[in-house]
């Protein structure tokens, strides 16, 4: 069993080896712009901030940018980094549940002696791990920019917020296996989850900025993820959020089981 | 000699909202033995096929694989297969050889060497990556996965298509082989030349149902033969118009062309005259095939 779920994984992984530095090095290099440049624009950016409206601010996330740690989080934590490996992770499991159907390699698979919840949790594992190895390319490369700019980056407090974005994404993954167990077209989960995410985001924001709607944050992944480059990874949030992904994966997986592969 | 049928379907349905898929598909295929599953496209062989292998789920009816329950068992089912899909793919990537390697480690089995001994019977590259080669190629490569762990049953899917003749020639020796080691082969095809040389018996599906299943000499034995005859006296022709089971009579300068289920009719009333030529033909599997078909527009 062990040796089945470890061959489907290095399979997917293997599939999906340039994503790693396809979707790494971009974030990666784009955070490091971020933190290179930031004693350069330090002042201006401080006076800046100070100028934007309070709701915006807290819309955003954005208290203070006096440090190399704040900037970071709000010009790539707060929104780009997890709205792109939220993507990344439905595109991920996709490739493998719906994309291996429509090449016709799921049928290969499952002529073999392996149950479609195990090709799930498969899909659902290396898409964990190719999200935590594009999470250390792009935090290696953020590094990286830091040392070579003299930006003081605190690279524990970046691993942090970095490594706070993997629940998030993959619950995505989650959702994407749910997904898969009721279309086999990759357009269809790959675009409802992708609408998906970004409702989730926008209601958060929506709550964030008008007090009447802040009830509406609970049903949104966003209101879970914290700033965990200033305030370190709450891990109650940490652990809920990959609890939560668990149980959606486990649920797509059942779904998966029940639903036809028609030709 | 093991006697679970290797396949038993009992009244196997599968319907897609109100669609047709297959409609109460009863048959049995032995073990050791080739089976031919007949029909045009859209008759209902692949979801015959996928239902077998638990891809899809059947609206009603059962299917027991060596005995096992297609559905609850099908883990362990698909262990002692191998499949052929109708559409082969594993995507464009990997190379067949990488196909191998996983397929090995998901059964569990060593396996190179009967991939290795296939593809050099079949001469298939296992290096290339299966999006740069052709679809017979890559047919060869479906074909490899299928076998190499040596089944007890195969279940082919159109297994022929893209192959170039020499390949279909090696490939209906290893169907032979596999029949000899006891391995059962359900074939589906429209390859009818390929199914009457090698299956034991063939079942003939049409508008989901299955009309027949025979074996191949008895459903050609069955048939109706062609008959032509030259009598000294052309007159005498004329009387096999009445001799029951006589139909398509044609004539045509002292010659008669027909067809007749029953000899004997026939026989006697040619003792009558001086027979100068006289030749009958088995109808192909072709013909045999068509004529069901023929029968079944007829009726609708």
């Amino acid at each position: 069993m062990t040796a089945q779920l470890g061959a489907l994984v290095a399979t997917h992984l293997s599939d999906r080896r340039r994503s790693v530095l396809a979707w790494g090095l971009p974030l990666g290099l784009m955070s490091a712009f971020i933190v290179a440049i930031f004693p350069s624009v330090e002042d201006s950016i401080s006076k800046a901030v100070q100028g934007y409206p309070q709701g915006l601010k807290e819309a955003f996330g954005i208290g203070q940018l006096s440090n190399v740690e704040q900037y970071l989080q709000a010009e790539m934590l707060s929104l780009i980094v997890p709205l792109a490996m939220g993507y990344l992770a439905v595109r991920a499991i996709a490739s493998g549940l719906t994309g291996a159907a429509e090449s016709g390699r799921l049928d290969v698979l499952l002529s073999a002696p392996v149950s479609r919840a195990r090709v799930v949790a498969a899909g659902f594992l290396a898409t964990a791990a190719e999200l935590a190895l594009v999470l250390l390319v792009t935090a290696l490369l953020t590094g990286l920019g830091s040392v070579l700019a003299g930006s003081g980056l605190d690279a524990g407090r970046a691993a942090e917020g970095f490594a706070n974005v993997w629940p998030l994404a993959l619950l995505f993954a989650g959702c994407g296996a749910i997904a898969a167990g009721f279309s086999l077209r990759t357009s269809v989960v790959t675009g409802s989850v992708a609408g998906l995410l970004v409702a989730m985001y926008v209601i958060d924001l929506a709550g964030r900025l008008d007090p009447s709607l802040s009830d509406l944050r609970y049903v949104s992944v966003f209101k879970y993820y914290g700033n965990a480059i200033e305030d370190g990874i709450e891990p109650l949030a940490f652990l809920g959020v990959t609890l939560a992904a668990c149980a959606l994966a486990a649920v797509g997986a059942w779904l998966f089981e029940r639903r036809d592969l028609a030709a | 000699m093991n006697e679970t049928p290797a396949i038993e379907t009992e009244r196997l349905t599968k319907r897609y909202g109100s669609h047709r898929g297959i409609e109460d598909v009863s048959f049995e295929v032995r073990a050791g033995e080739v089976f031919g599953f007949l029909g045009p496209n859209g008759a209902g062989k692949t979801t015959t096929i996928r239902t077998l292998l638990d891809l899809i789920h059947p609206t009603s009816g059962s299917a027991r694989i060596f005995g096992l329950d297609s559905r609850r068992d099908s883990v362990a089912i698909r262990a002692r297969l191998g499949n052929l899909p109708g559409d082969f793919g594993f995507g464009r990537e990997a190379s067949g050889r990488e196909a191998v390697r996983l397929l090995a480690r998901l059964r569990g089995v060593d396996g190179g060497g009967r991939a290795e001994e296939l593809a050099e019977r079949f001469r298939a590259d296992l290096d290339r990556p299966l999006g740069q080669l052709s679809r017979g190629n890559r047919q060869k490569i479906g074909l490899i996965l299928a076998a190499f762990h040596r089944p007890e049953l195969l279940i082919l899917d159109e297994p022929t298509g893209g192959l170039d003749p020499l390949m279909q020639e090696e490939f209906l020796a290893l169907v032979a082989e596999e029949r000899e080691r006891g391995c059962a082969v359900f074939l589906s095809s429209h390859e009818l030349d390929e199914v009457q040389r090698v299956c034991d018996r063939v079942g003939i599906v049409r508008g989901g149902r299955l009309i027949a299943v025979e074996r191949i000499a008895d459903l050609l034995g069955k048939a109706r033969r062609r008959f032509t005859v030259e009598l000294r006296d052309p007159a005498g022709l004329e009387r096999l118009r009445e001799l029951p089971g006589v139909a398509d009579l044609e004539l045509a300068g002292g010659r008669a062309t027909f067809t007749a289920g029953d000899l004997d009719p026939v026989v006697r009333e040619l003792a009558g005259h001086h027979v100068v030529d006289l030749e009958a033909t088995h109808p192909s599997l072709e013909e045999v095939f068509l004529g069901y078909y023929d029968e079944g527009e007829a009726a609708s």
